[in-house]
């Protein structure tokens, strides 16, 4: 599973530093191409790399005003701070709520000093979780005396006797009462061992007895499991906010391009799938940066603060969050972007936007359940393959541990082919509905609808 | 520069509507031409055709006898008609990431951007939000978009629509100087006063089809005759009414305009507004660009 994140991040890395190399590349071709005094972006089929830079040139500049522009927005950087500071809180507190020393139980021992018995006393501290002081008490009146002054909090009357101040059920859980929960059958096994005349080293032997260990055959560490819950859940939930920021980004950006027809302009410079894969690349980069950024800040403040975060699987859920939320992105951008091309109007693009986020919804929910609850259902198992729920379920799947290395591939292959084909379908209806203006767009009209005429399948006319 | 953009027998229908009608007209460089019609003629239509931002059922534009594509379209500039920028955006980026778009390098979009908004007089706003311009310093905008990269045609839908004076003054003279400089330039308005003193082309297109072009000049001197005629203390323009084989096109402040018949003689004319009052006003005009208009669509 390590060796298959460290491949998709090395993948990424990989595209993104080809992508600015040809877009250099491009970049000075224009250049020198300016220098001798010709059109530089001209497409033309007997400059085939000119033409293939060209097009990343394109797309290159709308990424890059869409970086800017949303960069720039207040929202961003007020979102990102805001989320900075909930992960870092989500972090920080439970260390600091665990490392607070809550003040020992004093158990006060009334009789002869015994070390067996200060033995047993903090055991069972041990065992309920709770620190302990033993101290000694003179008589059972002191004992009772320091236990009303709330000097003591329990007192052992020669072995055979617990005091406390306020009675004590079984269903309670204040440290007073976990110790007594633990402390009194001990005490009674502690007693039944010196009635049946065993002596102090036997005593001391047998009250050393500690269960036999329990091996299962599916490995599972408890601990970790439960560390691994809070993160997922926290995952599942910075995944549905950001994707839901992206999309929005998506929907609202190319439906105003359309509706203030600056598309127009941009489309008589640019191919439509110039302007609409430099719109999803930019939004895609600042993405994956505020991602990177609030990973990245998980990780170091775990390690700063020592945080259970990053304790067993948790370095690697992170990772996987990291890896399908721009999986998530890859996948849905296309469907919003499809649908904000149909819009002009909010109402419209509110419309349209209604069915495309019912799958998150309903893969949100289930995955925040599942993650709390630990028991993944086999629906649940099926839907982390499935290219719409899988930036949910399967980042839930890593935190339970519940997932082989290659599930994960198949999973992240499968999302990557749904992705093409979604990037596709959302390609041509994008082409055909952007320019369309007054009414929203129905699906209906897109499918018998001309295509955008290529220049070179124009009828043309002999000049002559 | 010079070029010429040819458009033969355009036509796209939008389900029974016929937008364009075997539209065919040529646009010469180094002339302002309007681009004439009433609403709904089809000429928003035409522009987008020029652009390849419709689908045609047949026909072809030509660019310097060229069909064009996707190299011709990065050389020209358009102008839709209101809107067109993203509103949220700085004024110089906008203008710079057109102008890059369009193939400039980062240091020929800069200086250029600078020209223009100096040239159209918003160059204080360049690091405003498009959104917080007035109407007429948008259209300035617009335009300094649209000419950024020299274009070698300029299409602008209702440029002047909307600007005070200063405004129309502004831009109609960057008109003027692109198509002396060698650019094609086409817009559209209603304004035909205008257009009459812009151009020295129009075309003229009623439900997708043309139905007049030529110089304003040309247009101005051919068809009927023309006669003012002021009558004192008339208010009415009965007399003229009664005429026969004359029509009246206009009365406004006492002053009739007539279209003759060729065979009306105008000393009757004469004759007949002597009649109604000592006559102030009688001598020849010539055809007016709103005249031509209404004769053109009626």
């Amino acid at each position: 599973m390590r060796f298959v994140l460290v491949l998709v991040i090395v993948a990424v890395a990989l595209g993104l530093r080809i992508l600015v190399r040809q877009t250099q590349r491009n970049r000075r071709l224009a250049t020198e191409s300016d220098e001798h005094g010709v059109t530089p972006l001209e497409p033309s089929p007997h400059r085939g790399g000119l033409a293939i830079g060209a097009n990343l040139g394109g797309v290159g500049l709308v990424a890059r005003r869409e970086i800017l522009e949303r960069v720039r927005g207040r929202i961003f950087r007020v979102g990102t701070i805001i989320i900075l500071l909930a992960v870092g809180a989500a972090i920080v507190i439970p260390k600091i709520h665990s490392s607070t020393t809550t003040p020992p139980q004093k158990v006060g021992v009334v009789g002869a000093p015994n070390a067996v018995l200060t033995k047993v006393i903090k055991d069972s501290g041990r065992r309920g979780n709770v620190p302990v002081r033993v101290v000694s008490e003179q008589s059972e009146e002191s004992a009772r005396a320091a236990l009303r002054d709330g000097d003591l909090d329990v007192a052992i009357v020669n072995g055979d006797k617990i005091l406390v101040n306020q009675p004590v059920s079984s269903d309670s859980t204040t440290d007073t009462a976990t110790v007594v929960q633990v402390l009194a059958p001990e005490l009674g096994v502690l007693r039944a061992y010196q009635q049946a005349g065993l002596s102090a080293p036997q005593i001391e032997q047998v009250s050393r007895a500690r269960p036999v260990p329990v091996e299962s055959l599916q490995h599972t560490n408890k601990n970790n499991k439960d560390v691994n819950k809070g993160t997922s859940v926290i995952g599942v939930i910075l995944i549905f906010l950001m994707l839901n920021q992206y999309n929005t980004w998506i929907l609202m950006g190319v439906m105003q391009e359309k509706a203030s027809r600056v598309v127009e302009v941009l489309l008589a410079a640019l191919r439509p799938i110039q302007l609409l894969g430099g719109k999803v690349l930019g939004i895609g980069l600042v993405a994956m940066g505020q991602a990177i950024l609030i990973v990245g800040f998980a990780f170091i403040l775990s390690k700063a603060v020592g945080s259970d975060l990053l304790r067993g699987t948790g370095a690697l859920l992170l990772l996987s969050d990291l890896v399908w939320l721009i999986l998530g992105y890859a996948f849905y951008c296309w469907l919003f972007a499809a649908a904000g091309s149909m819009a002009e109007r909010q109402d419209q693009v509110q419309t349209l936007a209604l069915p495309l986020t019912l799958p998150i919804l309903i893969a949100y929910v289930f995955s925040i359940t599942v993650a709390s609850s630990g028991n993944p259902s086999l629906l649940f198992k099926v839907l982390a393959y499935l290219p719409p729920t899988a930036p949910f379920a399967m980042p839930v799947l890593v935190g339970l541990d519940q997932v082989a290395w290659w599930q994960f591939l198949i999973s992240v292959l499968l999302a990557i082919a749904g992705t093409a084909v979604m990037a596709w379908i959302a390609a041509g209806i994008y082409r055909r509905a952007v320019l369309k203006s007054g009414q929203r767009v129905k699906l209906r009209e897109l499918q018998s609808g001309p295509r955008r005429p290529r220049p070179t399948s124009r009828p043309t006319v002999d000049p002559a | 520069m010079g070029g010429l953009l040819e458009l033969e027998g355009l036509r796209r229908t939008f389900g029974s509507l016929v937008a364009l009608d075997d539209l065919t007209f040529t646009v010469p460089s180094g002339q302002v031409v309007g681009f004439l019609g009433p609403n709904g003629a089809g000429k928003t239509t035409t522009m987008r055709a020029i652009f390849g931002l419709i689908d045609l059922d047949a026909g072809v534009v030509r660019w310097n006898g060229t069909p064009v594509g996707r190299a011709q379209w990065r050389r020209f500039g358009y102008m839709p008609e209101e809107r067109g920028l993203y509103p949220g955006m700085l004024v110089g980026e906008q203008v710079e990431y057109l102008g890059r778009l369009h193939g400039m390098s980062p240091h020929d979009a800069a200086s250029a951007t600078r020209i223009w908004l100096e040239r159209l007089e918003i160059a204080d706003r360049a690091t405003s939000k498009v959104e917080a311009l007035s109407h007429g310093n948008q259209q300035r905008v617009q335009l300094a978009a649209a000419l950024i990269h020299e274009p070698e045609l300029l299409v602008l839908d209702e440029p002047l629509s909307g600007l005070d004076p200063t405004g129309i003054d502004a831009i109609g003279h960057v008109l003027v100087d692109q198509a002396r400089s060698g650019c094609c330039v086409l817009f559209s308005s209603h304004q035909l006063d205008l257009v009459e003193d812009l151009c020295e082309q129009v075309t003229i297109i009623d439900h997708g089809r043309l139905v007049v072009s030529g110089t304003v000049d040309h247009l101005a001197s051919s068809g009927a005759r023309r006669l003012v005629v002021r009558v004192e203390g008339e208010r009415t323009a009965d007399w003229a009414r009664s005429l026969e084989g004359v029509s009246v096109s206009e009365f406004a402040a006492g002053a009739v305009r007539l279209v003759l018949d060729d065979d009306v003689d105008s000393d009757s004319v004469l004759r007949a507004a002597m009649g109604a009052g000592r006559v102030t006003e009688f001598s020849f005009g010539r055809r007016r660009l709103s005249e031509v208009f209404r004769e053109a669509v009626r």
